[in-house]
């Protein structure tokens, strides 16, 4: 195990980094775009002026609007992940729905629904985006370890992708799965010569020589 | 009565004036046995990268800042918000009137508190950062360049006088809790 994560923080403590990123991203976001659209709508000669004017204005509300959600959904999360006491893509996405429904709880039931719909889907969306790239870096990782030692006995070169299994994250392990019957396909066509000649005393453990010619009796 | 083996030996030991000297078990041995006992005081880290930071990076210093600031204006402001909602209820309200009416003031008065102080934490934490970044010094310095900078932009579009005056006092007041909190450090005993 390399370095822990210690970008966040421990859940409680969390939810203010978390308010504070939304916010910052939500005002300097927002300052941005209000800015361009101040400078675009103002006249000739007022146009800096126009647009600091739009950004004062339009800045801190985004910022707060972003915040709020932001606060609200780092709230949830927490919560969940203290309730079911594991850290899931299924804590994010309850979250997410849990904050939409509750920022239109005052419009009524109908609202309420739809936005905690809307709130699920985009964090599920999220989510699964999260866990394919997840899925990606670690295959790539995979790949390049058991190809650059082709000349290492049949006894370590299995000993490697092992190694690398136990060292993948949690999320890889459906990638586990996939990459596994792979690897185990490129191995099965090692193994057939040796059956082949089991007979001599000296077993030819690892052969690249060309496989033996595929019959189509069953066996 | 729960020690009754060491009680007995106390009274040996007293009664009896059978002369006793401290063995030092290390006596003969040859390591440095005392520095097992030697624990430093300064943190003990697991990971270098961990060992090698020295201070805050930007990022932490804005999200802190700005969530801080951000809650205590919400917290405050909602406050401020409910108090006023509560002196705003008319005789024959209903009670669906009332919450809608705390909910309201207190949600209207909450956002913008909370939205100024935290633009406020926002500018605040973003100059402390770039200053620190700049001098490369950990120095009360940073934060009262930071405090004057940020009651000067904050109070820019008033005017130059205005940007001045909010500049000072940005300065005077952060160059305040610098000092407080360097004394509460070293004079209160918690």
């Amino acid at each position: 195990m390399g370095t822990p994560e210690t970008s966040r923080e421990p859940c409680p403590d969390r939810i203010i980094d978390d308010v504070g990123g939304a916010f910052g991203m939500g005002a300097v976001g927002g300052a941005a775009f209000h800015f361009l659209k101040g400078i675009y709508n103002s006249p000739k000669g007022a146009r800096l002026i126009g647009g600091s004017q739009a950004v004062r204005m339009n800045a801190p509300r985004v910022g707060g609007s972003f915040a709020v959600w932001g606060g609200l959904f780092s709230t949830f999360d927490c919560t969940m992940v203290y309730m079911r006491q594991k850290e899931d893509p299924w804590n994010s996405i309850i979250a997410g729905a849990a904050t939409g429904g509750f920022l239109q709880m005052r419009q009524g039931l109908g609202a309420s629904a739809r936005s905690a719909a809307m709130g699920g889907i985009l964090l599920a969306l999220i989510e699964g985006a999260g866990i394919m790239l997840n899925k990606f870096m670690s295959e790539q990782q995979q790949q390049p370890i058991v190809i650059e030692e082709p000349g290492a006995t049949m006894a370590s070169v299995p000993g490697l992708p092992q190694m690398g299994h136990p060292g993948a994250e949690a999320p890889s392990v459906s990638s586990e799965g996939s990459s596994g019957s792979w690897l185990g396909g490129w191995f099965g066509k090692g193994k057939e010569p040796e059956a082949a000649g089991s007979g001599s005393e000296t077993k030819v453990l690892e052969s690249f020589d060309a496989p033996a010619v595929p019959t189509f009796e069953f066996k | 009565m729960s020690h009754p083996m060491s009680s007995s030996d106390h009274d040996h030991n007293n009664s009896d004036p059978v002369p006793t000297r401290l063995y030092n078990p290390y006596q003969d041995l040859q390591v440095p046995i005392r520095n097992l006992y030697q624990l430093p005081t300064s943190p003990e880290f697991l990971f270098v990268e961990e060992a090698r930071r020295q201070r805050r990076s930007w990022g932490e210093n804005v999200t802190f800042y700005t969530g801080c600031t951000y809650l205590g204006g919400a917290i405050s402001g909602g406050g401020v918000g409910l108090v006023s909602g509560v002196r705003s209820f008319e005789a024959g309200d209903t009670m669906k009137l009332r919450i809608n009416r705390v909910l309201n003031s207190s949600g209207h008065t909450g956002r913008a508190w909370a939205n100024r102080l935290g633009v406020i934490g926002l500018l605040y934490a973003g100059m402390e950062s770039g200053v620190q970044a700049m001098r490369d010094a950990d120095d009360v310095w940073n934060s009262v360049a930071a405090g004057l900078g940020t009651g000067a932009v904050y109070r820019a579009a008033r005017g130059v006088r205005s940007a001045a005056v909010a500049g000072a006092v940005g300065g005077v007041l952060v160059g305040m809790a610098v000092g407080a909190k360097q004394a509460v450090k070293r004079y209160v005993p918690i």
